[in-house]
């Protein structure tokens, strides 16, 4: 393999050679490199394009926080994915890689022309560049912005993928195992808790994995983290790895995201890729550790320059060596380190500059010991390199002036401006930070939610005080839990520990005003910007966020924020903590859809009910529509007809004999108890108490601000028992709506409410033949016209089954509906369709009954109504009980703007030319040649084509409709303007003729 | 794995691995409200002390009760019984007011059991399971569905269901068991 | 997703379980036909929409089916108390000191 890998080393498995492809390019690996550090191995560091310059770029770190190195991964149609991190992907053989942002390919690339193009794009370009002329916008302007915009290309097939979700309650959830997070899991899981550790890495040991030579407890660094998940795993703690806790939200509530296929060759099918964890954690600890931030200087996002800690990583944990002459520039102790594991593996450090004008001496020390060039109390301020960096300008620098420039040779450029405690999740749970003066960064301060953050999280610096501080943070977790238990203490031999200082942009010989200088490297937000952003006036580091998009990329300010406030903080002049951070928010990674979908995907998308009968739609050949969460069976098509037809013929078939309709959907609620009927009386608006047992009424139920809410036929079954019908859409609100006042306005009434919505299937029959159907099947009832007539209910028997019928109809025709317990429904049905065949009997859906229904101008609560109806409107106040002395809505109907004349009214409409169907929605003027806009008095609720009537018939609700009859008003269409006379709501059988026997 | 459809065939749904699913046959079910005070009144009558926890349950023979709610419970019954059962309430009415409502067939009830049969339940449920002890249950939800949960056991449970809701459940708990046997 | 104490259950429970149903307190006048037009409009329509604490009603839907009463900061997003709709009003002082 390549000179860049260094045999043996890592935590790659050297017997294990993978290959994927970069850009159709064949690239080898091993099995546990990243594609990141399969790409460095083989010397490529240029990996994609910047989002707005298309400058071209390379990984800069070695982890989730990384800015530049984003790519589109594929395995297979489908299974394409954009933004994907270079330095998170695990490969597998036959991966594909292609990398972002670039055309016609990735080193040559003409949307490049942006960076000389610069100064368009500087902060707030989007509010200046595209403000004129405004022509422009919609051929020019968007067309650009939207073809610019977004990083990478969204997937464009189905996500053949599937995805799950868990809840998961433990005791102790520790986030990230690091020596932090391990050190708290041994402490509480040994003080008896529930413990679940989780990391974002495919293995625990987070830091510890990038420093084998450090010893704990007399044992090299990943023998302790093996040796120590062995035994959490045998004290029955849950290790999850390649898991993301990807928003803190509240009373512990945590998300996680485990990715479960993505490093896989070749997944079984049925493991999902990726599962959300919704955690309920007694305590949470925080062992998130920290991120290494950037140096801010002229050309510090060339290939090639990256994070040292970083290159230390993918030294001792890939074992790749990220170039052969390396330059290093730090402000902290920590990058002193890298460059010396690197030396020892080969590399040539052509220099350490350290800002800092005199670094720590034991540092110098093990420099010269190897022969590196120290560069104390330098600055860089430029590098050269087109798709690679091929040298570094440095200066030294005397008290406030730059001095004479150096320009050195080298391959990479590997910096350190520090560390910053990853204070992502803490934030989400708006948890207060404090400003640190000595180490020029925010700390968590006071919490908001149970938990603890222990290590580099809160600013520790070193394997032996993390650890430790790690172990006592567990044991305060399961102290809080009433746990007895005493902390571990950890000796470590080979620590690192070091300190640093903090930075502005680097200072320059050069005009800063000309410096390409990145802060945010994703959105390649520059210092300038900052700079800019503050000059043209804006204060709150909230509005500079927003004005030049820095720590808005998908990396949420990982990299940026810290140096992002240093450099706003100066140009304000107002000290950090006074400037303050901005919000940071969930996900603490980009998270994918289907992650957060879940099983919410195809036919497990929603609920959708069915009814007992629906199977037996289904094999008719039923057309669906939903309702609500059902399905209803829309109308029954035969060979050939189109859904026009197949009404016509339903509708027709139910008028001249019988049709059979499902209505059990409707909702259904059994009110029960002494005082029911009092109950009864102040629910609806209806008078309830002298209705007899064995009789029916259409009922009425408005809210109390007088409006009409629901509406259905309730039959009294005894004296304390009703059997109420509710709308299909409106059953559990209005069950909701009786108990609310049941519960908590008349907790004294004796009464209870049941749903039985499912407990009874019901089916409708209705037509001149509709009894002769039925009776037969009927035992325990007399059905003539005297014993049972039009609005009764009775409970007998009806095939077998014990049954409620109800004589009732929605249609205008003789109509019983029959309610069986729901198993039964099926059968009953096919009992009364073959009894049926001889009357013709047609089965019809809800398009038939909604014009059937129109036709005599029943309304349907929801279409003719739209919660500003009141019963008067509706031509519904005869279902009012005038003489009782309250019911739910009768104050309201008082109130002076439903009892105030011209209020919209349901009336009638039928087209001049007789011919014309309305649309529904579709607004009524009086006068068709006003200037517009035009007054508009109301709209078409209803519109159909009538059968029995002939022609098309509309219900509307129309301003002073009432005071309209025989008007014509105008219902202007986008084409044309329709005619159209006003006239009442029954178009049929106005008498009622065809409802007796 | 059997295709369960409307027609609720009593039978086993999933009849292998770490949890088994079977639908359960029919019961005779009831809801039944009443005061505290008329508690004592309508135990004797349908001879089960009705517990006054919710989520606590009481039996006796073949008829089970739990307490749902302050003023709520659920009887499960044979299916014989339901007329004696119904008789019993209609004789302490007068004294104990109450509402007993049939509701047999409102739900349809799934048996989930096995090693894994709580865990299984934590892909739609945000009740800790743990909390929840054997021989009692509870009302809660499941991926927005309403279900009674009864734990017979530490790994056998009671799901009961409204039936326009179950498909959807079952097929979720379904899904489950084969991310199960696909570990 | 918040814990939710249902004081009828006597658990705290996940916030799945309950639906949320308006501001606590505002009883329905007992002989609504003597309140003028402007006390109606009042129990109708105006809320006091607090930043703070704030006295409203929650019910255990997908549990015991009860409504109940409950003192939840809207800034903070957390429940001072929950309890039963025929408890008396708590006193927001006497809260406040004990939640400190």
């Amino acid at each position: 393999m390549s000179s860049f890998r260094v045999s043996g080393r890592g935590r790659v498995d050297h017997t294990q050679p993978i290959q994927f492809t970069f850009d159709g390019k064949k690239i080898k690996g091993f099995k546990g490199d990243t594609v990141a550090s399969a790409l460095l191995a083989n010397g490529i560091h240029l990996m994609g394009r910047s989002f707005k310059y298309h400058r071209p770029r390379g990984a800069v770190t070695a982890g989730s926080e990384e800015p530049n190195a984003l790519v589109g991964t594929r395995r297979g149609p489908g299974r394409f994915e954009p933004n994907t991190r270079a330095t998170v992907q695990e490969i597998w053989d036959g991966l594909q890689v292609n990398s972002q942002n670039r055309y016609p390919s990735l080193s040559f690339d003409i949307g490049a022309i942006n960076d000389k193009a610069y100064m368009l794009f500087s902060a707030g370009f989007y509010y200046k560049t595209f403000m004129w002329p405004k022509s422009f916008w919609d051929k020019v302007y968007e067309p650009f912005i939207r073809a610019a915009a977004g990083l990478g290309v969204s997937p464009t097939e189905p996500d053949p993928d599937h995805y799950a979700s868990r809840y998961l309650h433990t005791d102790v959830l520790i986030i990230g195992a690091g020596p932090a997070g391990l050190a708290a899991a041994v402490s509480a899981a040994r003080a008896g808790s529930r413990v679940t550790l989780v990391d974002e890495n495919p293995e625990a040991g987070g830091s510890l994995l990038s420093e084998p030579s450090a010893m704990i407890e007399d044992m090299p660094a990943w023998d302790w983290v093996a040796k120590t998940v062995a035994e959490l795993k045998e004290l029955g703690v849950k290790v999850m790895t390649r898991t993301t806790a990807i928003g803190y939200y509240h009373q512990n509530m945590v998300g996680l995201c485990e990715k479960l296929t993505d490093h896989l060759a070749s997944p079984d099918g049925e493991t999902p890729r990726e599962r959300m964890w919704r955690v309920r954690a007694k305590q949470v600890v925080l062992a998130q550790g920290a991120l290494e931030k950037p140096l801010v200087f002229d050309g510090n996002d060339r290939p090639g320059v990256m994070l040292a800690g970083s290159a230390q990583t993918y030294l001792n944990r890939y074992g790749v060596r990220v170039g052969n002459k390396a330059v290093i520039v730090t402000s902290h102790d920590s990058a002193w380190y890298a460059a010396f594991d690197l030396a020892d593996a080969g590399t040539t450090i052509a220099a350490i500059i350290d800002t800092r004008a005199e670094p720590n001496g034991d540092l110098v020390a093990e420099a010269t010991k190897r022969g590196i060039r120290i560069m104390a109390g330098h600055t860089v301020t430029g590098t050269e390199g087109r798709l690679r960096i091929k040298s570094v300008r440095v200066n030294p620098i005397t008290g406030s002036s730059v001095g004479a420039a150096e320009v050195i040779v080298c391959d990479c450029l590997l910096m350190s401006g520090g560390w910053t405690p990853s204070l992502h999740l803490f934030s989400h749970t708006k948890g207060t930070l404090k400003w640190d003066e000595e180490r020029q960064t925010f700390l968590p301060d006071h919490k908001a939610e149970e938990c603890e953050i222990a290590g580099a999280g809160r600013g520790l610096w070193g394997i032996e005080a993390v650890l430790n501080d790690g172990a006592e943070m567990g044991a305060a977790a399961a102290k809080s839990l009433g746990k007895t238990t005493k902390a571990a203490s950890y000796g470590v031999a080979n620590d690192r520990p070091g300190t640093g200082v903090s930075h502005k942009e680097l200072p320059t010989d050069l005009d800063a005003g000309k410096a390409r200088a990145f802060v945010d490297y994703q959105n390649d937000v520059t210092a300038k910007d900052l700079r800019l952003a503050v000059r043209e006036g804006m204060r709150s580091i909230e509005h500079v966020k927003r004005y030049t998009t820095n720590g808005m990329a998908t990396d949420q300010g990982k990299m940026s924020n810290i140096n992002g406030l240093n450099i706003a903080s100066d140009a304000l002049g107002v000290p950090q903590p006074k400037v303050g951070l901005t919000t940071f928010r969930p996900p603490y990674t980009p998270t994918t859809f289907g992650a957060f979908c879940g099983y919410h995907k195809g036919s497990h998308f929603e609920v959708t009910r069915k009814t007992p009968i629906d199977s037996w739609a289904e094999e008719n050949g039923a057309a669906y529509e939903p309702v609500s969460l059902w399905r209803r069976a829309w109308y029954f098509p035969k060979d050939g007809e189109d859904m026009h037809a197949a009404v016509s013929r339903e509708c027709r078939a139910t008028r001249a004999s019988v049709g059979i309709f499902d209505a059990s959907t409707l909702g259904k609620i059994e009110v029960v108890g002494p005082d029911a009927v009092e109950f009864m009386n102040r629910m609806y608006t209806n008078p309830w108490t002298k209705l007899a047992p064995g009789r029916a009424r259409y009922g009425l139920l408005l809210g109390d601000d007088g409006f009409i809410r629901d509406d259905g036929v309730i039959g009294r079954l005894a004296d304390d028992r009703f059997h109420v019908t509710t709308t299909t859409g409106g059953a559990a609100r209005v069950l909701n709506m009786m108990e609310d006042y049941l519960q908590t306005e008349w907790p004294d009434l004796d009464v209870w409410l049941t749903s039985t919505t499912e407990q009874w299937a019901t089916i409708a029959l209705n037509g001149p033949n509709a009894r002769k159907v039925l009776e037969p099947f009927v035992e325990g009832l007399d059905m003539s016209d005297e014993a049972f007539p039009h609005m009764s209910v009775a409970e007998c028997r009806v095939g077998g089954f014990p049954a409620r019928l109800f004589r009732i109809s929605f249609t205008g025709e003789v109509g019983f509906e029959v309610n069986v317990p729901a198993h039964a429904g099926r059968a009953l049905w096919e009992m009364l369709f073959e009894a049926g065949k001889k009357y013709d009997i047609c089965p019809y859906g809800t398009e038939t009954m909604h014009v059937l229904r129109a036709e005599k101008g029943y309304i349907i609560v929801g279409q003719d109504t739209d919660g500003t109806v009141t019963p008067h409107d509706a031509g519904l106040g005869w279902a009012i009980g005038k003489m009782k002395p309250d019911f739910v809505g009768k104050r309201g109907l008082a109130r002076p703007d439903l009892v105030a004349e011209g209020r919209k009214q349901l009336i009638g409409l039928l087209t001049k030319d007789g011919k014309t169907k309305l649309e529904e929605g579709a607004q009524i003027v009086l006068d068709p040649n006003q200037p517009k806009p035009m007054k508009m008095v109301g709209h078409v609720t209803s519109s159909y084509h009538s059968d029995a009537a002939g022609r098309p018939i509309a219900m509307a609700l129309l301003e002073d409709g009432f005071n309209r009859m025989g008007e014509t008003i105008y219902i202007p269409m986008p084409d044309r303007v329709i005619k159209a006379t006003v006239t009442g709501t029954v178009f049929f059988d106005p008498e009622g003729a065809r409802l007796k026997l | 794995m059997t295709v369960l459809t409307h027609a609720f065939t009593p039978g086993p749904i999933v009849a292998s691995g770490p949890v088994k699913l079977t639908l359960m046959a029919p019961v005779a079910r009831f809801s039944l409200r009443l005061r505290a005070a008329n508690i004592p009144a309508v135990s004797k009558a349908i001879g089960v002390d009705l517990a006054t926890t919710v989520g606590a349950r009481a039996a006796n023979g073949t008829t089970e009760t739990i307490c749902l709610g302050p003023d709520e419970w659920l009887i499960i019954a044979k299916p014989d019984d339901t007329e004696k059962l119904v008789a019993a309430c209609a004789d302490v009415y007068a004294s104990a007011t109450h509402s007993l409502t049939e509701v047999s067939a409102r739900e349809v009830t799934v048996r989930i059991e096995g090693e894994r049969a709580a865990e299984l339940l934590t892909i739609g449920c945000p009740r800790d399971i743990d909390t929840i002890p054997v021989g009692g249950g509870c009302r809660t939800v499941i991926d927005g569905v309403t279900v009674v949960l009864w734990r017979d056991a530490e790994q056998s449970f009671r799901m009961d269901i409204w039936r326009s809701f179950a498909l959807h459940v079952i097929d979720l708990l379904c899904t489950g068991c084969k991310e199960f046997a696909a570990e | 997703m918040l814990l939710i104490h249902c004081p009828y259950c006597n658990q705290t429970l996940p916030e799945a379980e309950f639906t949320y149903a308006g501001e606590a307190h505002i009883a329905r006048p007992s002989d609504p036909s003597s309140v003028s037009d402007e006390e109606w409009r009042d129990f109708l329509f105006i809320r006091t929409n607090v930043k703070g604490p704030h006295y409203e009603r929650w019910r255990h839907f997908h549990g015991c089916g009860r409504y109940f009463n409950a003192v939840r900061d809207t800034v903070s997003d957390r429940f001072l108390i929950t309890y039963k709709t025929d408890d008396p009003r708590p006193e927001l002082s006497k809260l406040l000191e004990k939640s400190k």
